[in-house]
């Protein structure tokens, strides 16, 4: 057998974190703990191999691309990317997502990276970037793919990552004009959500609406999105709620029972959409 | 004393309140247990264990996190402070003695970590409304005083600080 290193593992690329993953399988990648030392606390987890990708220069930071996109660095966490000015227009959902995770001692640790790996249907992160178009960039020892956000989120904690794959960064598409809201619904500050909206109005006129926590994955439809973008009266968003409503499939859980999810869809929607028009920097 | 330290565990070295300190932990050992039962630091407390009650928050790299999801290994070349090392600084004492005069505690277990956030508060906003103190408490459970003497004790605090022109 051959010697897999054990402990903590300290890449500084991320050529050298997919190689020390793609080495040992049961190796597992570490961002900023805020979920995978819980599940290690409740001994669901025992890794004998952490890869820590907190000293990967890459994998840190917000940054403006060229071409108006923005790039947020797998391991940035959650409090900068609340604080970030360069989401502004549509992709300031994930400005607004980031703001409502868990609590300020949370965000000073969780990173997006790490959030949507989880892929848990009760996060904040993954109707805003399925509303926002984001795309999300993944490294393995084959080299980059990207992946829409919304072929992302595969399944209950499932997503598009292949074994010793790990998110590198979020990327938004050319800032435009427009407006955003997130709006979420959760028993106490800092919960999961039991459902969250999000909608992003393109000021051209597209407008992109997922439904979260409202089953495995985040709810879309392109049929909602086309009658948005084209009616945003009350009558239009009920009809854009009730498409999105026959592709939700929510949980009863200790958040609150399915028929009182499907209750609030409609009318988050709602409140989403008249927000994001409001938005101050639509 | 029966430690939690796991099998395997190898020294690392950490800084806890700007001393080196030589500790054993294993992967899965939290910056927590290091704290409590290696260096018998025991004003972080372990309520949770998950992240969610906010008793065992610290200061790690200047900012607020918690201990219980820190790994140890993790928290190598990384300055940490506890409230032990934090109550020094006028703005601790100025909390403390805050929430003696407001009672803003029962059983206490929740307290360090309050302060701690408290803490982090009051160095970015000196002068925060009840909004912004509930907020930043938020993410700090409290089982026994309804809030309402902590949210007072920290407005108190800020208003003695500002009275008397400390800055830490």
């Amino acid at each position: 057998m051959s010697a897999v290193p054990q402990g903590m593992l300290w890449p500084r690329t991320v050529d050298e974190a997919t190689a020390m993953l793609a080495a040992d399988p049961d190796a597992r990648p570490l961002s900023g703990g805020a979920t995978l030392v819980a599940m290690m606390n409740a001994r669901v987890l025992e890794p004998l191999a952490l890869v820590n990708l907190s000293r990967i220069d890459e994998l840190r930071g917000i940054h403006g691309e060229a071409d108006g996109g923005v790039r947020i660095g797998a391991f940035t966490r959650h409090a900068e990317t609340a604080a970030c000015a360069l989401l502004r227009g549509p992709a300031n959902v994930v400005r607004q997502a980031a703001s409502k995770i868990a609590n300020a001692t949370v965000r000073n640790m969780g990173t997006i990276g790490g959030s949507i790996s989880f892929a848990d249907p009760g996060l904040d992160y993954p109707p805003a970037l399925v509303a926002a178009g984001a795309s999300i960039e993944i490294a393995g020892t084959a080299g980059r793919r990207r992946v829409a956000a919304a072929d992302f989120f595969v399944d209950w904690y499932t997503t598009a990552l292949e074994p010793g794959e790990i998110v590198t960064a979020v990327l938004l598409a050319g800032t435009r004009a427009g407006g955003a809201a997130y709006v979420k619904h959760a028993r106490v500050a800092g919960d999961y959500a039991t459902a969250s909206a999000a909608v992003c109005i393109d000021a051209a006129g597209p407008v992109r609406a997922a439904i979260g926590s409202c089953g495995p994955t985040p709810v879309r439809d392109d049929d909602a999105d086309v009658l948005l973008s084209a009616d945003r009266s009350d009558a239009a968003i009920a009809r854009a709620a009730a498409l999105l409503d026959a592709l939700a499939d929510p949980l009863d859980d200790v958040r609150g029972s399915a028929g009182y999810r499907r209750l609030l869809i409609p009318r988050l929607l709602l409140r989403a959409v008249r927000r994001a028009e409001a938005s101050t920097d639509a | 004393m029966t430690t939690t330290t796991a099998p395997g565990s190898t020294r690392i070295e950490l800084d806890i309140n700007g001393v080196a300190a030589d500790v054993r932990a294993g992967l899965s050992t939290t910056l927590l247990t290091v704290l409590r039962d290696e260096l018998h630091l025991t004003a972080a407390k372990r309520g949770c264990n998950q992240g969610v009650c906010g008793a065992c928050t610290v200061e790690i790299d200047g900012v607020p996190m918690r201990s219980c999801l820190s790994l140890a290994h993790g928290c190598v070349e990384r300055p940490v402070r506890t409230l032990e090392g934090l109550v020094e600084t006028p703005r601790i004492q100025a909390l403390q003695r805050a929430f003696a005069a407001s009672g803003a505690f029962q059983c206490g277990f929740c307290t360090p970590g309050m302060l701690v956030a408290a803490h982090a508060l009051l160095a970015a906003d000196p002068a925060p409304d009840e909004a912004a103190i509930r907020r930043a408490l938020s993410g700090n459970l409290c089982r026994c005083t309804g809030y309402a003497r902590i949210v007072a004790a920290v407005q108190d605090a800020a208003t003695a600080l500002a009275a008397g022109g400390a800055a830490s």
